[in-house]
């Protein structure tokens, strides 16, 4: 066995365990609220080949992608400001830290209230969400840069903008590339919750006309595939994230820090 | 008598200026904070750097070398007195410097391959991508890292980190070089080799160079003059102009009996801080 089908094995022994014993645990079940894992895949499986799943994947995951997009955007920006001025972040702390600790899921019917239904209200709901971890890690990072580097900057009259873009940005990357994997997270949450108002597709709304009809076996598929989707985000990015950032890990491994 | 504009040494490709323009400070100080609380660093600095000069400034740790360093720099503003580069009062980092900071891990950027750390300043310039490269290659060259631009500062060791640093200056026509301790974080056997290197590179490119450090064989071995910093606040208690063969030579220039002599009397000087008016005499 070599190394990558070892590792392979170590990482997957565990779900296709849980996976196996559900199935068959739960192969001949009666009960209404845990249907067999075979019928719940069949008809997840119908839908996604017949039925309207893959359209509502990508509506949702549209929504996702848009806002957390914007959410990028927008605490990058606001967070290097912050960052970078002082005085800036001391005028707007308590403001922030008031929207910090609020439930953004409890905005959403705010949104669709002002915005009506459609991707709109769902894509801002989704940014308002997943702005916090990157406005907030984008200030920690652009704060904790190195007074040498910036040093250096200044003494070689490095202009501001190329400052920004070759100093600042990459020595905060780190931190700013950890909120957006937290942002990520939430961005899935958001998403899912945001179709539970007032919704007429997406995997969220999904999950909840399964379950107003009462079909548990749907309800189930449709939240096991949410979760899927979830974990093949997560593990996507992750993936992107050791790109990014490969002069940051192979330094680390370099330097014999921990990662 | 070189060309003054541009200097063009046998392999170089591109030109790098020779310094042509004097660094002169006039009755530096500096304080920080106000009232009864305000601490005196720097005192009434004299200095005076002629093109194409080495002077190394010695002093005890915390003395205020850095400060003045910094000063120097224009990182730093001066409480009183002036610091002027061919008669220009300077307030903030001039083009003539360019900076060795004692640090290098931290003033080389670790996202950027070395070739680019030597270039970015080029790059602050405004200056084109194929040009800024093909400088900073040569730059890296004449530090004997010909071969290592594509790796990343943190591949590279202590001794190359710095040289990569002192590159950087060089790339960026800098006419006075600053220093900082440029070589305290390396071992003893690099530094020979650094300091080697830039007396080398000093004979070749004409520039001036200002070197702080507390390491006062260093400080005979390299320089021209040296400028004796001590007291509370620091003030300059002597200027000791080193007259000793030239090219110096690690073995040679230290086996010779002025040398001892230089070094005990710097050393003397730093022990009885009793300023005196600027001597330059004879051992």
């Amino acid at each position: 066995m070599n190394r990558q089908t070892l590792h392979a094995a170590q990482a997957l022994w565990l779900p296709v365990l849980l996976v196996a014993l559900w199935w068959w645990g739960s192969a001949g079940s009666t009960s209404i609220y845990f249907p067999p894992l075979s019928k719940i895949v069949a008809l997840t499986w119908e839908d996604l080949v017949r039925g309207p799943l893959p359209g509502f994947i990508a509506f949702s995951l549209g929504n996702l992608a848009a806002g957390l997009a914007l959410a990028i955007v927008a605490g990058i920006s606001l967070g290097t400001v912050l960052g970078w001025y002082p005085l800036a972040l001391r005028l707007l702390d308590p403001v922030l830290q008031f929207f910090r600790a609020m439930p953004k899921v409890a905005l959403v019917p705010l949104f669709i209230g002002a915005l009506g239904i459609g991707a709109l209200p769902k894509i801002y709901s989704i940014a308002l969400g997943c702005v916090w971890p990157i406005l907030l890690n984008t200030i920690d990072g652009v704060r904790g840069v190195e007074p040498g580097q910036l040093e250096m900057a200044r003494a070689y009259r490095i202009p501001l903008a190329l400052r920004l873009w070759r100093v600042i940005l990459p020595a905060a990357a780190p931190q700013i590339v950890a909120g957006v994997r937290v942002a990520l997270a939430i961005g899935v949450v958001v998403m899912v919750v945001s179709e539970i108002y007032g919704a007429q597709q997406g995997v969220g709304y999904y999950v909840l006309n399964a379950s107003r009809a009462f079909d548990v076996a749907q309800t189930w598929g449709g939240t096991l595939l949410i979760g899927l989707i979830g974990y093949l985000l997560s593990t996507s990015f992750v993936i992107a994230e050791q790109w990014f950032l490969r002069w940051h890990y192979l330094r680390a491994r370099v330097l014999g820090l921990n990662a | 008598m070189k060309d003054p504009q541009v200097l063009r040494a046998p392999g170089d490709a591109a030109p790098t200026r020779a310094a042509m323009q004097a660094l002169v400070v006039q009755g530096l100080g500096k304080t920080y904070g106000e009232g009864a609380g305000a601490k005196v660093v720097l005192r009434d600095i004299e200095l005076r750097v002629e093109p194409g000069q080495l002077v190394c400034i010695v002093g005890p740790s915390g003395a205020g070398k850095t400060t003045l360093l910094r000063c120097l720099a224009g990182l730093q503003p001066s409480t009183t007195g002036s610091i002027s580069i061919g008669g220009r009062v300077i307030t903030e980092p001039p083009l003539e410097i360019g900076l060795v900071f004692q640090d290098y891990g931290r003033s080389l950027l670790p996202w950027m391959r070395a070739i680019d750390n030597v270039a970015f300043p080029l790059q602050g310039k405004g200056m084109a991508a194929a040009e800024r490269l093909r400088i900073a290659q040569d730059a890296l060259q004449s530090v004997g890292l010909g071969d290592a631009g594509q790796r990343y500062p943190w591949q590279l060791s202590g001794g190359m980190q710095q040289r990569v640093a002192i590159a950087r200056a060089i790339a960026y026509q800098a006419e006075i070089l600053l220093m900082d301790e440029p070589f305290a974080s390396v071992d003893a056997q690099t530094r020979f080799d650094l300091e080697d290197l830039l007396l080398a590179l000093r004979r070749k490119l004409g520039i001036s160079v200002v070197v702080v450090t507390h390491d006062i064989d260093e400080a005979v071995y390299l320089s021209d003059r040296v400028t004796v910093l001590s007291g509370t606040p620091a003030s300059v208690v002597e200027t000791v102009d080193v007259v000793l063969d030239a090219p110096r030579e690690q073995i040679a220039t230290k086996a010779d009996p002025r040398f001892a002599e230089y070094r005990s009397r710097i050393m003397r000087r730093i022990r009885r801080p009793e300023p005196t008016a600027v001597s330059r005499e004879q051992p």
